[in-house]
């Protein structure tokens, strides 16, 4: 099979891949750009509690107050960038960067619905949850092959303290 | 800790200062003091590749110690990955969510 992700010469990447995945792409970006919310029980896990440890509530409520409608943006451009670019052959840098943290995001969300372990089995075939978790599985796949290629872009050693 | 704080506190007792009130600045001062430790906390879903790939690009980390934190989180549960003042660790806190890890911060003890 030849690699649906490569890096170009001049530095953006080329995405082979089938219609149908890219189709799923634009689907789930569409229906979950809308229902962000800490408080959507379809999106909750991705806007984790920030304080752990003895803290008053009112911190926690403070700091969501802070970043809430950051953290929902951030998520909203990630999957309008995803479902405006998903057919596109060729992708910069920083698009595949955000297709990748989208597809994460789109992960999570599956993950929890189906509530899956470490070790779990795939569902056999006639169960009613199989479908979604072949989606999963196969978002877990595209994830993986994206940061093979741009963990590749990563300087083995580190950057140096402070450096951004 | 006990350092930061000790010779103040004798200080201001040879000025007769009310107890009540330096005890409340030793606790603020201890409050201040103390780094913020950031954890990402081990979750089933994200893939080890992945979470090796955000500590390295948040952090510049080294792949080494990159990989080296991503394996605590992933067999002892959890793992210190930053620390720093309360403004620096809810910053890095933010940006891991924005990866989608599961990241918390709290007071070292």
């Amino acid at each position: 099979m030849s690699t649906p992700i490569k890096r170009r010469r001049d530095g953006r990447y080329t995405i082979r891949l089938d219609p149908g995945v890219r189709a799923v792409l634009v689907t789930m970006s569409e229906q979950l750009a809308p229902v962000l919310s800490p408080d959507d029980p379809t999106t909750k896990r991705l806007f984790p509690p920030a304080y752990a440890g003895p803290v008053h509530e009112s911190v926690e409520r403070e700091y969501r107050e802070l970043v809430d409608n950051a953290l929902i943006n951030h998520h909203r451009q990630a999957f309008e960038l995803v479902a405006r670019t998903a057919q596109a052959e060729v992708l910069t840098d920083v698009e595949l960067h955000t297709w990748l943290s989208a597809i994460g995001s789109m992960r999570l969300v599956l993950g929890t619905r189906l509530d899956v372990s470490e070790d779990m089995e795939p569902p056999p075939s006639d169960d009613p949850t199989a479908p979604e978790y072949a989606l999963y599985e196969l978002l877990g796949q595209l994830q993986y092959l994206m940061v093979e290629v741009l963990a590749a872009e990563l300087p083995d050693e580190g950057r140096p303290e402070g450096a951004l | 800790m006990s350092r930061a704080v000790g010779p103040p506190v004798r200080a201001r007792q040879t000025e007769a200062e009310p107890l009540e009130a330096e005890l409340t600045e030793v606790v603020e001062s201890q409050l201040t003091d103390r780094p913020w430790l950031v954890i990402v906390w081990n979750d089933p879903i994200n893939l080890m590749s992945f979470v090796t790939f955000v500590f390295q690009k948040l952090f510049g980390y080294s792949k080494e110690k990159a990989t080296r934190l991503m394996l605590d989180v992933h067999h002892k549960g959890r793992a210190v990955v930053s620390s720093g003042t309360r403004e620096r660790a809810e910053l890095d806190v933010y940006r891991l969510h924005e990866h989608g890890l599961w990241a918390t911060m709290e007071q070292s003890t």
